[in-house]
């Protein structure tokens, strides 16, 4: 009769070869740590980042000092990106400035039993910094981490007390000119890296295991060097992104303009947002950033300023059925010049009536909203005159 | 017309008496009471007050009892007896005096975490106090779900979730399970088969997590009538579990008639389908306006229902909501509408699969149609307990199908009110599920040498297994997970190793929509390419099925036919178990097999007459069950005493016989067990009767089968001898035409060998 571990190997179709026991790699004494210095020179000027502007750009609480040496920026290559309890971070990079250069330092572990060690090292480390910095940490690397912490019973974890995601102003920003926001698009594109035989993300958990079979050390390299860089492209994507909320006069895409304009207005600073507007109305952005600024304006009920700039938008593209609409019911409620408002509603009919070869659901039923807005204006124009 | 009225009709009307074979009236029965307890919390007694409670039924105040003296329990009663209480009491009460307090619901579906979550609700908004209750389960939206996992007091889910998305990502739920008091299972059981054996591994995950957080939950445990609920709840929780089997709730009088559909064709043995018979009598309720609920066998058979049904009531404006149909590959929200629909009684009829088995609140429906027997005593009883209330009347009428077991059933009718309900069979060290569980526990912590697993001492050859597989890595003393993927996405608790197709509709081209899902051991039967697939009486053809990615693309279509498979099994022993000789030469075999079922061809049959149309061919992979079976060898002597085709009549009457008996001695459902026959097998070189467990790795209906063959046998002998018809019916041997004139005799003969 088969043995029990004889009939599981008989479940599997085709039966693996047994795997060698564990190569030596566990012999080491301790986890791979490794330390490297680079120039301050690299990076945007770090006076923008001040708790005021953190706050504005993350839209959480920051410590009432950060200096740049309150920083701990983190990235961790891990064994998978399921996110469950068995994922483990086997690799952690941080990176922090000191007086002579911004330190990357990286911790890996050989195998499995290092990982409380390492674990308590960054946990010590962490211990003196206020702020800590990621890309995409919120979601990923820091429950990742504290899920660790807990499966080592290391209670409490010094997890700095704020913490500035890149990921979601990066998207605010960027996203609509650049569209991916990717760690390795955004450097390319916005700090001009452009990395040499990079492996591929998605390769990381198969290289770490291969490893741990083998105990062959070399193709580790990689993914050191792969997250080495992603820390330095964060620190210096980190102040980059400061400096361009804090100078936007200095941003020279009409896109990023707007993007930031709009998420000032969403965070309430109409006054800067308004002035982002204006810059970006500059640029081939005109009409969005016009539009958006009559809005604002017919918000805080500067009627005349908003039709001023709806009348923008019609000189420069007359055929914006949407700026018509506005304008009407501008004329109509506030400015109560019934005649305007009759003109700027066939105004916009007729260019709905424009044949056009695809017509969605949306457009007809604004075509529907026109003509009553068009019929219900003649009947108080009628009403005016008896 | 009321129900009184309606059952004075029936009973006068001579052409439906005729084919009741009994007409039970179970009197109504009395309550039993118990004071509310004395050190009960106040506001808890004052908010049952208010709503009319000033005693408790005498099986929830011993349910109270047993939960203040810290025991882990099961509380075994009907449906509509107030169960609820018997675990709400003890579970809010725990929480009022300590608000970190944490408990966990585990219900068999969502649609019953939602039921049952929604009546939790009522109860602590009355008591006025911060008790959060949450369900957490696929529906859950994602920004919830982080509230539930930081502050939800009870976490209402069911076995799958916490299965995939909770245990795998236990650090997100420390709150929980450093403070749990309470594992609280409804419905236990239906967690038998391979879906209890996954249950009870699941929770010796639970429980081996709630070690490493330090806490150390109780149980309460509820389930219908079966025969071994204490025994059952042990090998779920591994726990001594006391039980509470009296009911103290009241009763109304209830009714219970089998019926018969009329013999068309008395030498065949065939009588009137039961699906035309169901949708007569169902009929006749719909238009007397009794709320009533209709039980069918399969997905199928609700959609031919709900189909004949809809017609006959609608309405000028086509309106045909008043029947709803209601089933397994319905989505949740079209679910949630009938539920709400019977609740508010704008539904009068509702035809469902066993999925309305369960205690989800549908109101208060009076009678009950069951098209067939349900396939167990258990079943029977919750599905009739489905209609009527605490105080009044309600009708059940069981119409019985040819299928063997429905026969037996609706011509012995003491048995059936007098056997008791089946055994819930569970075998949480099954291989497979037990593998798949070690491996899914090491994913949530790794293992250390010597460590236990339930009631599993030793699991160093699993966790070896595993090493080899480089699944895990075997260093210093422990089992470190060493893949990518979490292990729990690949093992479901439904049925061993299986992942579920959606079924796609693509009648419209611009407009793909996803109509419903199947697991993959149903797809070959019902979704081969040009099948006719119903769902809410809509017919459907299915135009390609994609076996990689799991789906099946289906077309609307006006067809008069429906198409039903078949499947082709062949036989491969894997382990010898047990052997021995019986004093007649017989051989007698238990084992492991390799069982292989492939769908090679389907036919097509008439919608309204069921006669056959036409064939059609499939072409899909075999498929491959592991599990245990055992087999009656017959020894040449006996053999040689027939013809070859007298010897494979005989073997398939035999078979049949045996199908009808083993569910009725294993308990068990019929499908659970399969019994095939070979009249030259390849492994024993003989004619050969095989019986084995329809589930991977078995859940030990063979070795209970190999235990008491002789008792199969002779109960086997019994029915064909007592059946009057001349040369076999469906109910015995098997229809004539396929066993042959002589197939009956030569059966009773080949038992006779067998037993002697």
């Amino acid at each position: 009769m088969p043995s029990l571990l004889n009939k599981l190997r008989m479940l599997d179709a085709e039966p693996k070869k047994p795997a060698a026991a564990p190569p030596a790699a566990a012999s080491h004494s301790s986890f791979h740590h490794t330390q490297a210095l680079f120039p301050i020179s690299l990076f945007s000027d770090q006076s923008h980042a001040t708790p005021e502007l953190l706050k504005t750009v993350f839209g959480c609480p920051f410590p009432e000092r950060v200096e740049p040496e309150d920083v701990l920026f983190l990235d961790t290559e891990t064994t998978g990106l399921s996110g469950g309890v068995g994922t483990v971070a086997f690799q952690i990079g941080v990176g922090y400035f000191t007086h002579s250069g911004f330190v990357v330092e990286q911790y890996l572990m050989h195998d499995y039993p290092e990982e409380a060690a390492m674990l308590q090292t960054l946990n010590a480390l962490m211990q003196r910094f206020t702020v800590l910095c990621t890309f995409n940490g919120r979601t990923f690397d820091v429950p990742l981490l504290k899920s660790r912490f807990l499966m080592n019973r290391i209670a409490h974890p010094n997890f700095p007390e704020a913490h500035a995601d890149v990921l979601f102003p990066a998207r605010r920003l960027w996203k609509l000119r650049l569209k991916s926001c990717t760690l390795g698009h955004l450097e390319e594109q916005l700090l001009q890296v452009h990395r040499e035989d990079d492996l591929p993300g998605a390769l990381v958990p198969q290289t770490y295991f291969q490893y741990l079979k083998d105990g062959n050390f070399e193709p580790l390299q990689r993914i050191l060097d792969h997250n080495k860089q992603d820390i330095v492209s964060l620190a210096q994507l980190f102040y980059f992104l400061c400096k361009q909320v804090a100078k936007p006069q200095e941003i020279g895409y009409g896109e990023d303009l707007f993007s930031l304009a709009k998420s000032l207005e969403k965070n309430g600073d109409t006054e800067k947002a308004m002035k982002c507007y204006r810059m970006s109305a500059q640029s081939n952005m005109h009409n969005e950033a016009c539009q958006a600024m009559a809005r604002i304006e017919k918000r805080s009920g500067h009627t005349e300023a908003a039709v001023r700039l709806y009348q923008t938008i019609l000189r420069h593209d007359g055929s914006d059925v949407n700026a018509c609409e506005a304008l009407a019911k501008l004329y109509e409620h506030q400015l109560k010049d019934i005649p305007a408002a009759i003109s700027y509603t066939r105004q916009a009919l007729l260019i709905l009536s424009e044949p056009s070869l695809f017509r969605s659901e949306a457009v007809q039923e604004q075509q529907i909203a026109l003509q009553y807005r068009y019929a219900r204006l003649r009947r108080k124009l009628s009403a005016q005159s008896k | 017309m009321n129900l009184d009225q309606l059952i004075g009709r029936l009973k006068a009307d001579s052409s439906f008496m005729d084919c009741v074979t009994e007409w039970r009236t179970l009197p109504a029965t009395q309550g039993r009471y118990a004071d509310l307890p004395q050190e009960m919390d106040e506001r808890l007694k004052e908010i049952l007050r208010k709503r009319g409670i000033h005693r408790l039924y005498c099986h929830q105040a011993e349910c109270w009892n047993l939960a203040q003296a810290q025991k882990d329990y099961v509380v075994v009663t009907p449906t509509a007896s107030g169960k609820t209480l018997c675990y709400n009491l003890p579970v809010v009460s725990s929480i009022l005096q300590n608000e970190d307090a944490r408990a966990l619901y585990l219900f068999p579906t969502k649609a019953l975490s939602a039921d049952q979550v929604s009546g939790l609700y009522e109860m602590i908004e009355a008591l006025g106090v911060n008790i959060k209750a949450y369900t957490y389960d696929g529906d859950t939206q994602g920004a919830a779900r982080k509230a539930i996992r930081q502050a939800g007091h009870i976490v209402v889910t069911n076995p799958d979730m916490l299965h995939a998305n909770i245990l795998p990502h236990h650090t997100k739920w420390v709150k929980l399970f450093e403070n749990l008091k309470y594992i609280v299972i409804d419905e236990i059981h239906t967690y038998r088969g391979v879906f209890g054996s996954h249950l009870a591994n699941v929770l010796r995950r639970l429980l081996r997590l709630c070690a490493f957080y330090g806490s150390h939950p109780r149980f309460i445990l509820c389930s219908a009538t079966i025969a071994n609920p204490v025994e059952l709840a042990q090998q779920l929780t591994g726990r001594k579990i006391s039980a509470v089997t009296e009911n103290g709730a009241p009763t109304g009088e209830r009714h219970f008639v089998f019926y018969n559909p009329p013999v068309v064709n008395r030498q065949l043995g065939i009588r009137r389908g039961v699906v035309n018979e169901v949708k007569r009598i169902s009929e006749n309720l719909l238009r007397n306006e009794i709320p009533t609920i209709v039980f069918a066998k399969s997905r199928l058979q609700v959609e031919v229902i709900t189909r004949h049904l809809k017609e006959c009531v609608r309405n000028a404006y086509g309106y045909t909501n008043r029947v709803r149909g209601y089933r397994g590959g319905y989505l949740p929200s079209e679910r949630r509408e009938i539920e709400r629909g019977l609740r508010e009684g704008e539904v009068d009829m509702v035809v469902s699969t066993n999925a309305l088995e369960l205690g989800i609140d549908i109101g208060s429906l009076t009678a009950c149609v069951l098209c067939g027997y349900p396939g167990t005593i258990a079943s029977t009883w919750q599905q009739a307990g489905r209609a009527g209330r605490r105080k009044d009347t309600a009708l059940t009428i069981m119409v019985a199908s040819s299928a063997p077991l429905d026969q037996y059933i609706i011509q012995n009718p003491d048995y059936f009110f007098t056997a008791s309900p089946e055994h819930a069979l569970v075998q949480p060290n099954n291989l497979y599920v037990l593998l798949s569980h070690i491996k899914c526990s090491a994913y949530e912590l790794p293992f250390e040498e010597g460590e236990t697993f339930g009631d599993v001492a030793d699991t160093s050859q699993f966790l070896e297994y595993l090493s080899e597989n480089n699944i895990l890595r075997h260093l210093d003393g422990k089992f470190y997970w060493m893949e990518e993927e979490l292990p729990s996405g690949e093992i479901s608790l439904r049925s061993a190793r299986t992942e579920n197709f959606v079924i796609i509709d693509i009648t419209n081209p611009a407009h793909h929509r996803v109509i419903g899902e199947m697991d993959r051991y149903t797809v070959p039967m019902l979704l081969h390419e040009n099948a006719i697939y119903m769902h809410d009486a809509r017919m459907y053809q299915v135009e390609q099925l994609d076996l990689d990615a799991c789906k099946a693309y289906i077309r609307a279509v006006d067809t008069d036919y429906y198409t039903d498979a078949d499947l082709n099994v062949s036989l491969h022993i894997l382990d010898d178990l047990e052997q021995k000789t019986l004093p007649n030469g017989a051989g007698l075999s238990l084992g492991e097999l390799r069982v292989s079922t492939i769908v090679k061809m389907f036919k097509k049959f008439k919608l309204d007459t069921h006669e056959t149309v036409g064939f059609g061919e499939v072409r899909l992979p075999q498929m491959d069950l592991h599990t245990v079976g055992m087999w009656w060898t017959i020894p040449d002597a006996v053999a040689n005493r027939y013809t070859n085709d007298a010897l494979q009549g005989a073997l398939l009457g035999v078979s049949n016989l045996l199908s009808i008996v083993a569910p009725l001695y294993l308990m068990c459902a019929p499908r659970d067990v399969n019994v095939v026959y070979q009249v030259k097998a390849p492994i024993t070189d003989k004619p050969t009767i095989f019986l084995y467990d329809a589930y991977p790795g078995g859940v030990g209906l063979s070795e209970k089968a190999y235990q008491m063959q002789e008792m199969l046998l002779e109960h086997a002998l019994q029915i064909a001898e007592g059946c009057r018809c001349e040369c076999g019916c469906p109910s015995c041997a098997g229809p004539t035409i396929e066993i042959g004139e002589r197939g009956k005799a030569d059966a009773i003969a080949l038992l006779k060998e067998l037993l002697a």
